[in-house]
């Protein structure tokens, strides 16, 4: 039986129809067209579909999208502001923590909920937090030097904004 | 070095801002109007007889818009290597035998998935189950009964299932062993590992009226993709146009051509319409291509000053049921033998066997960490038999800069032995080793013992492989900066960042004023691709070639515009002026209009080329390992420390310091985000990572039971570069190889640090905390303490 659902994406309301098995991912994904959030399983286990559910970091892939009726979201897509990067997505540009760049918007939502809940997270924190997120390419160091530096308030962010 | 303007500065990536913000495009992003998906239908069984295949009933289904199987196909086999001595082997869809799990029988597109996944229920396919041998050593064995291909018909012995060999040898290996004041024997196996590339294998084809068959593909080089995919197709490769797309990881998972990638051309062009592919991630685990797992057999004569005399070695590779890269990891596993060390005289022999196990494929050193785990082993176990510094034993053997390889190769400004040097120094490691026979120090009662561990590697960049060669157009635009045109593909290695500092440092540009097009068959000029560890060496130079062609025509038309000789003209700031008379200067806005109006509308456009090994007509052979392989080897020595859980047998990697001569770093911290995710492969492989297979079916298909490193498992990973190149505006330049190399020392450094830290010496990996757990219990047996 196919149900309407209100689903408000990066601050913009959605009006969809969707059955009830179609994932939260495939609703953003497919029905919506934000392509930034990766589906690298599909089972849950390797966080590339993180999303922002209030937040609270979520995996889309194994999230009804009825379950979220009405809820507010915040995609890779909602953290910019025009060309502007937010602070984390500068972080991971500057620290060289990209590189196929698959797993990167879940991390980034990931490392970015730590932040709201957490300003000053040390590494352990971080680990903690970006646990649920696989990187193939990284070996993670990087990740946490940017997750470090986008917390940092004493960091340059300003001085790059113009290049990034 | 020069001051130089970009080249060797930690840019940041241009390719940051789309990829942090979620405005990458990736293949399995591709969604075209009226796209279908598609579905493959794969075999249930290792081995078994096709004796039906009856498509109708999905075929009727309502939704289902086309089904094809191997009879529709043209019948044309592809396969990773295909030369006259091995020929292709692989079927798009198989017809009458299917010999691996997971083996592609049929193909479906529909208009969604629900249908899709009904339809592939009802594709019915009967099949005669044929015995099947999954073990290597059983299937090479002469009295194996079951015959997987015939054996390759030039390979003589007594053995079966043989898909190929590699033989070569020099010098006089009995008089060698004659020599030697010890010989000794070691076994090494290497087992089942997986690329785990984080975007699945996906392509995406939509062919249009006008004949031309547009594709998206999760690939490693566009060009051998079209060539294959033409062949197979019976298409011109003009007619196929593969479009540029980022790639989501690949780590030599994505070379080869894909049953999926035909079949989704083929579905398109009989339905007219898009039709995309997208493999779930059980099936990646299931029926796609995992590494090579090797068996090393070494015996190494040496004389009682550590002088190598002799070494021969056999090394038998698991193939699964086609040839893939089987045929070549016997041909490199010998090539990582020979690099490193200084051997007179040698014998090697390597086998690839055919099983009922899915196809395997390169994976990030191709069979180097396989060798190097069991080579710095066994340098280690005889350097402590004879006694010797395992640092001396090394650095008495190791290539000298220039020496000549026995493959008539030359090892150049080699690096090695400053990397043994700088490795040992950076880490006091002859003063941290734990030394032998180890004993417990006195009231050291914690189950935690540390070690440290040390490997050499060596690798190989830019060899000849199809297209062999690269090519690059750079073009002017009206304000004077200007666009760089490159088949190069961006899959995380940051090929388009690299490529635009080098034509940035050319012609003085800032990286904002170039802008790159890259990896489209149709607008782009052939590449090397990805997967033969020189992009950076080959395209670089191509690239660098053709912007040295702009350069030279804007400082052509500055000297007419300037009544000047071009050598007392300066450039800089997109300007070009006299050296003694700064006020008489031209912009390359100007000279742009200039060049067009006195140089018959050239709008200054240049092209360049490269190609490794510029005077040879072809690959070395895979058989005899005869002609030359490349001019371009990088050198490395890592460095293990680690900590040993006695209790858990679990092992940490703490640091890894990585001590490696790339030649010089185009973009250091490109080189060192290429040095951390080649240590975490290596630790995933060494403690975590293992694909178990049992009768040919997969039993861990998911990244839940597949454990690859966590953010808990990073080590920390330091790069020290030793640098023997440079760069210098106007020549050509030779950077190593660094993106695949650098798993293999590391991995070795591994296993000796487990000896230091314990006395267990492992002979195959993954060094399982099981595996750790039954050694010490075997060890204290053997000490008499249990």
């Amino acid at each position: 039986m196919k149900q309407a659902i209100e689903l408000i994406i990066n601050g913009e309301t959605h009006d969809l129809i969707v059955t009830p098995n179609v994932t939260l991912q495939e609703a953003i994904r497919e029905q919506i067209g934000l392509k930034g959030t990766k589906a690298g399983c599909e089972m849950g286990t390797c966080g590339a579909c993180t999303v922002l559910l209030g937040d609270k970091p979520i995996l889309s892939c194994i999230t009804l999208a009825v379950e979220c009726q009405g809820k507010e979201i915040t995609t890779i897509e909602g953290l910019s502001e025009g060309p502007t990067l937010s602070n984390m997505q500068k972080a991971f540009v500057r620290a060289g923590a990209v590189q196929c760049g698959f797993c990167t918007p879940g991390v980034i939502l990931s490392g970015t909920a730590l932040l709201k809940k957490n300003p000053q997270p040390n590494v352990s924190d971080i680990k903690k937090a970006l646990e649920g997120n696989l990187c193939r390419c990284t070996g993670y160091n990087s990740i946490i030097e940017a997750v470090l530096d986008a917390s940092d308030p004493s960091a340059p962010q300003q001085d790059q904004e113009k290049k990034l | 070095m020069n001051a130089l303007k970009l080249v060797g500065k930690s840019l940041p990536r241009i390719d940051g801002p789309d990829k942090t913000t979620g405005k990458a495009r990736y293949t399995v992003d591709v969604d075209l109007p009226g796209m279908l998906v598609c579905g493959i239908k794969r075999s249930p069984h290792p081995h078994a007889r096709i004796l039906h295949i009856d498509t109708s009933k999905a075929q009727k289904l309502p939704g289902v818009k086309a089904v094809i199987t191997g009879i529709d196909t043209k019948g044309i086999k592809h396969g990773f290597v295909e030369t006259p001595r091995y020929p292709p082997d692989q079927s798009i869809l198989a017809v009458d035998v299917v010999r691996h799990v997971g083996e592609e029988v049929a193909a479906v597109a529909a208009i969604n998935h629900e249908i899709l996944a009904q339809a592939l229920k009802m594709i019915e396919i009967e099949y005669e189950i044929l015995p099947a041998v999954f073990d290597v050593e059983d299937a090479m064995s002469s009295d194996c009964q079951v015959h997987i291909h015939p054996n390759h018909p030039r390979v003589k012995e007594n053995y079966c299932n043989i898909a190929g060999k590699t033989q070569t040898q020099w010098g006089d290996i009995d008089a060698g062993f004659k020599e030697a004041d010890l010989i000794h024997s070691d076994r090494f196996e290497s087992h089942l590992r997986t690329h785990g590339y984080m975007e699945p294998q996906t392509a995406v084809a939509d062919y249009n009226g006008d004949g031309t068959l547009h594709m998206w593909i999760s690939s490693m080089g566009h060009f051998g993709k079209r060539r294959k995919l033409a062949k197979t197709l019976g298409m011109k490769d003009a007619s196929i146009r593969i479009h540029k797309a980022y790639v989501g990881g690949a780590f030599g998972g994505k070379i080869d051509l894909f049953s999926h990638e035909y079949c989704v051309a083929a579905l398109s062009i009989k339905t007219g319409r898009p039709v995309k592919y997208v493999a779930s991630r059980e099936e990646i685990f299931i029926a796609y291509r995992h590494g090579q797992p090797l068996i090393s057999e070494i015996k190494t004569g040496v004389k009682k000053d550590g002088t190598i005399v002799a070494q021969q070695l056999r090394m038998i590779n698991n193939a699964g049921a086609y040839k893939g890269s089987g045929v070549v990891v016997i041909f490199l596993a010998w090539g990582f033998t020979m690099i490193p060390y200084r051997v007179e005289n040698f014998k090697y022999e390597g086998y690839s066997i055919f099983t009922n196990n899915p196809t395997r494929a390169p994976l990030r050193g191709h069979g180097a960490p396989q060798v190097r785990f069991a080579i710095e082993s066994h340098m280690d176990i005889i350097a402590e038999k004879l006694q010797l510094d395992p640092i001396e034993f090394r650095l008495k053997n190791a290539r000298v800069p220039h020496e000549e390889l026995p493959n008539k190769d030359n090892v150049h400004n080699c690096g090695l032995i400053d990397c043994i040097k700088e490795a040992a120094f950076k880490t006091d490691y002859t003063n941290r080793r734990n030394l032998r026979p180890k004993t417990d120090k006195p009231g050291d009662s914690s189950p935690i013992k540390h070690g440290i561990g040390l490997g050499v590697s060596a690798y190989f960049g830019g060899s000849l492989i199809y297209p062999n060669g690269s090519s690059a157009i750079v073009k002017m635009t009206d304000d004077g900066s200007v666009d760089l045109l490159t088949g190069a593909i961006e899959l995380g290695q940051g090929s388009e960042t690299v490529l635009c500092q080098i034509v940035g440092e050319e012609l003085q540009l800032e990286m904002d004023d170039i802008r790159i097009i890259s990896s489209d068959t149709a607008t782009t000029p052939p590449d090397i691709g990805a997967w033969i560890s020189g992009m950076t060496y080959v395209t670089g130079n191509a690239v660098r070639e053709a912007a040295a062609g702009v350069r030279k025509k804007i400082m052509q038309v500055a000297a007419e515009q300037l009544n000047e000789k071009t050598e007392n003209l300066k450039l800089a700031n997109k300007s070009v002026w006299v050296a003694e008379h700064p006020e008489k200067r031209i912009t390359y806005r100007d000279i742009f209009q200039a060049s067009i109006s006195r140089h018959k509308g050239d709008t200054i456009i240049s092209d360049g080329h490269w190609r490794t090994m510029r005077d040879e007509p072809f690959h070395p052979s895979l058989a005899s390992t005869k002609g030359r392989w490349t001019e371009n080897y990088a050198f490395s020595v890592q460095v293990a420390e680690i900590a040993v859980d006695t209790e858990t047998g679990e092992i940490k990697l703490l640091k890894a310091t990585t001590v490696h001569d790339c030649g010089f770093p185009v973009n250091p911290q490109l080189v060192q985000g290429q040095i951390d995710g080649q240590v975490s492969l290596a630790l995933g492989h060494a403690f975590m990572e293992d694909v178990m297979m049992k009768k040919g079916y997969t039993l861990n298909p998911s990244w839940l039971d597949y454990r690859m490193p966590l953010i808990h498992n990073v080590a920390d990973s330091k790069g020290v570069e030793v640098i023997t190149e440079s760069y210098r505006p106007g020549h050509s330049f030779r950077t190593k190889e660094v993106g695949e190399g650098l798993v293999s020392a590391i991995l070795a450094g591994i296993a000796n640090a487990i000896y230091d830290a314990t006395g267990l010496r492992l002979y195959s990996t993954p060094f399982s905390p099981e595996k750790v757990l039954k050694g010490l219990k075997r060890l204290k047996k053997n000490r008499g303490l249990l």
